[in-house]
């Protein structure tokens, strides 16, 4: 039993009080983050989650800002949602699929590099159209670049980050889409900390972002995640998650609401960054594991 | 047995407030280099979707491909009845000649065919806001990406007729991006035969006025006989 096994280790820490399990819980958590940091050898780590049926919040780097990679489709997603809600998009509206893009250093054209984009589902439709919804699914569930930019192109990058101000969403700053390399090589790049995605994730968790059909939505949509290598890698098969990866060269992050049987679900991000000559590990995977076997255990006590 | 197709054709300034406000009939708008251009005032109406893929302006242009626009067309110039320039007919006899030097199909882009001056890409006047400029993307199986694909049908385009303009690769950017070739004819403006222009610009009396511009002339002359046999012995 996971409840069990995370008694027993309580009970190893030389410091933890016997009575209060949820210092004891942190206590345990923190070593073992830091185990997994030095197992992998990670650069940086962040980690935030909150846990709806404690009310346990609790960071590691909450704070430290990390190249988002995809987990800014998050941004995008918001912006979106803020113009459907307030009737100034129609989720059933279409957009034409062009692969040309604006840099926002010096307004140079680009496009993307769709070999890498694994994506005949929107790249497909090129020279056609599809609809906002489904722009959204794709952006999410197979973390579409096209489809990503296109939908910052249609919102706009100043409605997406002001978004993120009006839900003071602090921790999320959002500049560009996409494979933008001029900008990459200006070092204008979208960041994002552990805790500025937990902020949002709750609004979103708690039905709070914009509304509870808007919240709502943007869960649906997150729950039909192809990418499982992250958090629910960590998880038994019964858990649902709802959330985003984020992968490029030296990060893998991935941030979401799990919904496991019986209890409220919680909110989990983590951001890691490796070396460049190191192989993408299974560190979010393990920490993901670590958060739930710490759970659990609190829940069960 | 088809019937001589018939399309409305309705003055702009009959049409409702909301429908004026997005066309401007008439007004002035300039173009990039700050040219003065007048808006074309006179529309076919297409009364639905269905009449939009049926209604042919050559045979192998169907008027639907000319109104196929995004959501940066104002929302209710995507609603039917759709309005375009009857200039459109010139564009299409025009793609109809540069399809059959290509020796493949033309795909107009979405956004590519008539744009309305509420359109979102409409910031300076360009010919789609007249219905004579076309961007195309794909022609047959080739998506037209790379800048000899895009000189090539260019040159095929220009070839046509003097009549006919292309713009460079990287015409938009000024540099070296580009997706697509833009075929246009210029500011060309037409006033249906069947239109009277017996009045000022604005509405008499609030009765709208339209006219019926009539299509496929040869097989509306054409003893109705003779054409029933043709079609049999096809
Ligand atoms: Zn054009």
């Amino acid at each position: 039993m996971v409840a069990k096994a995370q008694v027993l280790e309580e009970e190893k820490l030389p410091v933890a009080p016997a009575k209060d399990s949820v210092a004891a819980s942190e206590v345990s958590l923190y070593r073992n983050v830091l185990k997994i940091k030095n197992e992998h050898t990670l650069e940086n780590l962040g980690i935030a989650f909150y846990d709806a049926q404690t009310t346990i919040q609790w960071a590691y780097n909450g704070d430290q800002y990390f190249h988002a990679a995809s987990t800014m489709k998050l941004a995008v997603l918001l912006g979106v949602f803020r113009q459907v809600e307030r009737g100034e998009l129609s989720l059933e509206a279409a957009v034409h699929i062009r692969n040309r893009f604006t840099s926002i250093v010096n307004q140079q054209p680009f496009m993307l590099d769709l070999g890498r984009d694994a994506d005949p589902d929107v790249y497909g439709h090129l020279g056609r159209t599809l609809t906002i919804r489904e722009l959204a699914y794709w952006m999410i569930t197979k973390s579409s670049n096209l489809a990503t930019n296109l939908l910052v192109e249609v919102v706009g990058v100043p409605t997406i980050q002001h978004a993120l101000d009006e839900l003071e969403i602090d921790g999320v700053r959002i500049l560009r889409g996409v494979e933008d390399q001029a900008a990459f090589e200006a070092g204008l790049n979208n960041e994002v900390t552990a805790n500025g995605l937990l902020k949002m994730l709750r609004l979103i968790a708690d039905g709070r972002a914009y509304s509870k059909v808007a919240s709502d939505e943007m869960l649906n949509i997150m729950l039909e995640q192809q990418y499982r290598s992250g958090i629910p890698a960590g998880l038994p098969k019964a858990a649902r998650v709802a959330h985003k990866t984020g992968n490029i060269s030296t990060v893998h992050h991935d941030a979401g609401i799990v919904f496991v049987e019986d209890r409220k679900p919680y909110v989990l991000v983590i951001l890691t960054q490796f070396p460049a000559e190191s192989a993408r590990g299974t560190a979010v995977a393990d920490v993901s594991r670590d958060i739930y076997n710490t759970i659990a255990g609190m829940t069960y006590e | 047995m088809s019937e001589p197709q018939q399309i409305k054709v309705v003055d702009a300034f009959d049409l409702d407030d909301e429908l004026r406000s997005l066309l401007k009939p008439g007004e002035m708008v300039r173009d990039a280099q700050g040219r003065r251009k007048r808006l074309p005032r006179y529309f076919y109406e297409i009364p639905t979707h269905d009449a939009a893929i049926q209604i042919r302006l050559t045979p192998h242009f169907g008027i639907n491909e000319f109104i196929l626009v995004d959501l940066k067309e104002a929302q209710r110039l995507q609603q039917f009845p759709r309005y375009i320039p009857c200039a459109v007919r010139l564009l299409a006899f025009f793609l109809e000649q540069f399809r059959t030097v290509a020796g493949a199909s033309i795909h107009i882009a979405v956004n590519g065919g008539y744009r309305s001056p509420a359109h979102k890409m409409s910031i300076n006047a360009t010919e789609h806001m007249w219905g004579t400029a076309a961007d195309i993307y794909r022609i047959g199986p080739n998506i037209l990406k790379t800048q000899e694909l895009i000189a090539k049908f260019n040159d095929v385009a220009e070839e046509l007729s003097d009549d006919v303009t292309v713009m460079k690769y990287g015409h938009d950017t000024g540099i070296s991006v580009d997706d697509h070739v833009h075929i246009d004819l210029g500011y060309v403006t037409v006033v249906p035969r069947e239109i009277s222009e017996d009045r000022m610009e604005v509405p008499q009396e609030n009765r709208p006025r339209f006219a019926f511009e009539e299509r496929r002339r040869r097989e509306r002359r054409a003893p109705q006989i003779a054409v029933t046999a043709n079609n049999k012995s096809e």
